[in-house]
This record gives C-alpha cells, structure tokens and sequence, in this order.
C-alpha cells in the first residue's frame, strides 16, 4: 500500500486532470512518484495526462514501467493500448486492449479502442463486436450515473 | 479536425466531410459539467473562427460518437445556409414578446377563472414571459431535433444502436419538462409543449425500424423495454401517462412534420444543397408548427445574432411588454429585485 501523503497527492492531480488542468495534474504526480517511484497506479495516472498533453513518448514509458511492476494491472494495459493508437501503432493496440479486456471485462475504452484500431486494419466484423461490448457497458455506465444523479437531487 | 482523440471510422470520415464543405475547422471537447446530448457552439452563431463539439468527459466510446454526428448534421445545416442563402433562426423583439405574453396571459385567465386554488398575481406575471421563452427555445430545437437523427440514422447505419439508446434516454428528459409547473401552466400550453415532443417522438419511432432495439436487450436496466419495437417503446411511455390529451394535438403535429419531411431523400448524396435542402424543410416545419400553435406573431426569422441580442434584452423587453398589458398595474420596478 502506497502512503497516506501519496494516495493525497494522487486525489489531488485526479481533480485537477477532472478539471482538464492537466500541468497541475502532473505536478502532483510527479511528487507522488519522487515518494514512491515504483507506484504502478501513480505511473498511470501520469501517463494519462501525459496523453491529455500530447507527449505520448512520455505516457508509453509510464505503461510499461507499471507493467513491469504488475504485468495484470489492466488500467496500464488499457491506457497503452490507448498511447499505441496515438502513435499509430493499430496492431500493439490490439495486443493491448486485447489484454486489458480479458484482465478487466468491463473497460468501456479498451474496448472502444480495440473495435477502432481493428476498423482501421480493416477487420470490421471484429470490429462491430468489440464496438457492441463498449456500447453495452458504456450504457449501462450511464444509466448508473443517472440514477446518481437523480438521487442526489 | 482539431481533436486526435479515438473515434469511430464513420465518425471520423464524417467530420472530415463536415470540415471539407463547409471549409472550416471542427473541434471536440470533453467537459465533465456538459449537456448530456452534448453542445455545438459554432461560428454560424457565435463570432468565432471555429466550432466546437463539447460532450461529457465520461462518454469514451460510441455515446460520444453519436453526438459528434448529430451535431456535425446540424453544422452542415447551418452551414449550408449561410453559405447558399442565409441561415436564421426563431428570435423575438420588443412587439413579438408583447404579441406572445398577452395571449399567454388571456389564455391564463380564461383557465384561472375555472381553478378552485388560484395562482398568486405574482406567479401569474412571472409565468408569462418564462414560457413565451420556453417556447422560442423550443421551436429552435425540436424541429432540427427530428432532421439531425434522421439525418443520421440514414448516413450512419454504424451508430444506429447508439442513437436509439440516445432518443430514448432524450425522449424521458423531454416528457419530464415542465411536469413540476403542470398545475401552474395554461391547459392549452402545457399540452401544445408536451404535443411537440410526442410528435417528434413518433416521427423517430416511424423512422427507426425495430430491429434496431437488440443491443439493448442484454442491458438488466433496460430489460423492460425487452421484446417492444421501437415504435411500441415510445409510444408506450406517452399512452400511459397523464398526457393522453397531447396525443389529439401531437397526432396533427406529427402530420405537419412528415408533410415537408415525407419526400426528403435521405439517401442522397451528401452535398452542401443536400444539406440547404434539409435547412429549408426545418424552416418550414418550423413554421408549420408555429401556426398550427397560433404562435407564427410570436417570432421573427432572423440572424442568431439578433437571438442573441434579443436574449440579452429580455428583461427589457418583458418590462415593456407587462407595461403594455397591464399599463400603471405593474410598477417600474418590475423585475428589478
């Protein structure tokens, strides 16, 4: 388990990546990850805003290395999936997305990722598929968020 | 496009195509406080160089992509317009506010004098001009509701189970409108709101064939609508409820839709005409409806920058017109507070 002051540092970059203030995000990362380098969910969470502010270099680091600590931490798998399709890298993508589906059922993005980079290898009916998982959850997500909502009126 | 973020083939083609017509600039922008159905803001009506698409920041996958897609329609619409003719929208001035809320309040009237519980002068006075703009806002809206899905669900086959998830989730909000004012609204004007959206809703189910409903079935939350067509699920939401009444009115207005609609072909090529073509028709079933709901004095064709001029006088405007209805009744400081 991470410290407390580490968990607090990270809450703190995630509010303001929330906010699209992704350069304080990363302020705060990068002293979560100078406490502790090897956090894997720290790494991931800095390689989102890495992504957010287009240094996807940086952000494929950041996967890996969580990967290496954790080779089933599917939050890394399916954030590299997503840094692959950036870099037009469709096939290592699928690989990923592949392994970040399996590990975690219900990653809407992996799955999303995965129908777009197999529609651009032009592997369309694969594609469908994996676009009717992503839209399943992604609705199911929704309505969850609604009811919230509601309730919280 | 400005935005590198992961999309769908067709969306993608789409928004290119979108740019290449209009030869302009198409941006995507997550926020996480957004309009569920997402918001365009674009130069067309706002002085800006570019337009920008904004929908909510959790929406990752295909619900994003419908939303580019509906609102890359309209763009092409408004578009076309200012390109090929001029593009306008429904705004209001000083005399149409006066025109608008005066019926409102004879309508009002004629409805108290049958209440047990009468609203309070104040509420009654304050309902005026509050619904005269809900009406402006919904005759910009619903009319080009109805085009852009259909729009879509011709171009798009892809993203059609998207859609039908969207129009559901759309068509719940809309029946919701108003319900809390039900007691306080003039009969005639409740049921005129609740009208337009049933016929929009009919018009979809019309178009939106049943075979579309399966992706849903597999969604524990959304079983109840299992076995339903599309067309038996929208209706079923508005037969069963207390808006019965509207079905009178939103039969007619369905008819005033599909009139203009009815020829358009939608599987036309996608050209910047096409798209001119699909703005007129809005026009017209735009004021089709407006003079069906005796509205058509209410509100003037005109540029969104005067919507938007007229949207930032409204106080005045409201002020000028209780003046005129009630003359020395209403004091100058109306509205002040």
């Amino acid at each position: 388990m991470p410290s407390k002051e580490v968990l607090e540092l990270l809450r703190k970059g995630k509010a303001y990546a929330a906010r699209t203030k992704f350069k304080d995000a990363l302020l705060y990362y990068n002293k979560a990850l100078a406490l502790e380098p090897g956090y894997p969910e720290s790494l991931v969470l800095r390689s989102s805003a890495y992504i957010d502010t287009g240094k996807y270099n940086e952000a494929l680091v950041d996967c890996d290395r969580a990967l290496s600590v954790n080779q089933n931490y599917a939050d890394a798998w399916s954030k590299k999936a997503l840094v692959l399709f950036y870099l037009d890298r469709f096939e290592d993508a699928i690989v990923a997305s592949t392994r970040a589906t399996s590990l975690n059922g219900n990653d809407v993005s992996g799955w999303y990722i995965k129908g777009v980079c197999l529609d651009e290898m032009g592997r369309s009916d694969e594609a469908q598929e994996a676009y009717g998982r992503s839209l399943e959850l992604e609705i199911i997500l929704d309505i969850q968020a609604e009811s919230k909502k509601i309730q919280r009126k | 496009m400005k935005t590198e973020m992961p999309l769908s083939k067709p969306i993608r083609r789409f928004i290119t195509h979108t740019e290449e017509l209009l030869d302009t600039e198409v941006s995507l922008l997550r926020q996480p406080e957004t309009d569920p159905m997402g918001t365009l803001v674009d130069k067309y009506t706002y002085d800006i160089d570019t337009n920008v698409i904004i929908f909510p920041a959790h929406y990752v996958g295909l619900l994003k992509d419908f939303i580019i897609a509906k609102h890359c329609t309209h763009l092409l619409m408004k578009g076309a317009a200012a390109k090929l003719s001029a593009y306008r929208v429904c705004s209001y001035n000083e005399d149409s506010v006066y025109r608008g809320m005066r019926q409102i309040y004879l309508d009002a009237l004629k409805d108290e004098a049958k209440k047990e519980n009468k609203l309070p002068v104040q509420k009654l006075i304050q309902m005026l001009f509050i619904l005269f703009t809900h009406f402006n806002d919904d005759v910009n809206e619903i009319p080009w509701n109805a085009i852009n899905n259909a729009s879509v669900y011709h171009s798009m086959p892809k993203i059609r189970k998207t859609q039908l998830y969207h129009i559901m989730k759309e068509s719940k909000n809309d029946m919701d409108e108003m319900m809390d004012q039900e007691s306080i609204i003039p009969r005639r004007y409740f049921v005129m709101n609740k009208a337009m959206f049933y016929a929009r809703d009919m018009y979809l189910a019309k178009t939106l064939p049943a075979d579309e409903l399966m992706p849903v079935l597999n969604i524990p939350q959304m079983k109840k609508f299992n076995h339903l067509e599309v067309k038996e699920m929208l209706t079923t939401r508005w037969t069963q409820t207390a808006w019965y009444q509207s079905k009178v009115f939103g039969d007619n207005m369905l008819e005033i839709m599909e009139k203009p609609l009815g020829p358009v072909d939608w599987k036309e090529e996608a050209t910047l005409e096409h798209y001119h073509e699909l703005y007129k028709v809005g026009v017209l079933v735009t004021d089709n409806l407006l003079s069906y709901m005796t509205m058509r004095d209410w509100f003037v064709w005109d540029t969104p920058q005067n919507l938007i001029a007229a949207n930032e006088n409204r106080d005045e405007y409201e002020k000028s017109a209780l003046k005129k209805i009630f003359g020395d009744l209403i004091s100058d400081a109306w509205g002040d507070s």
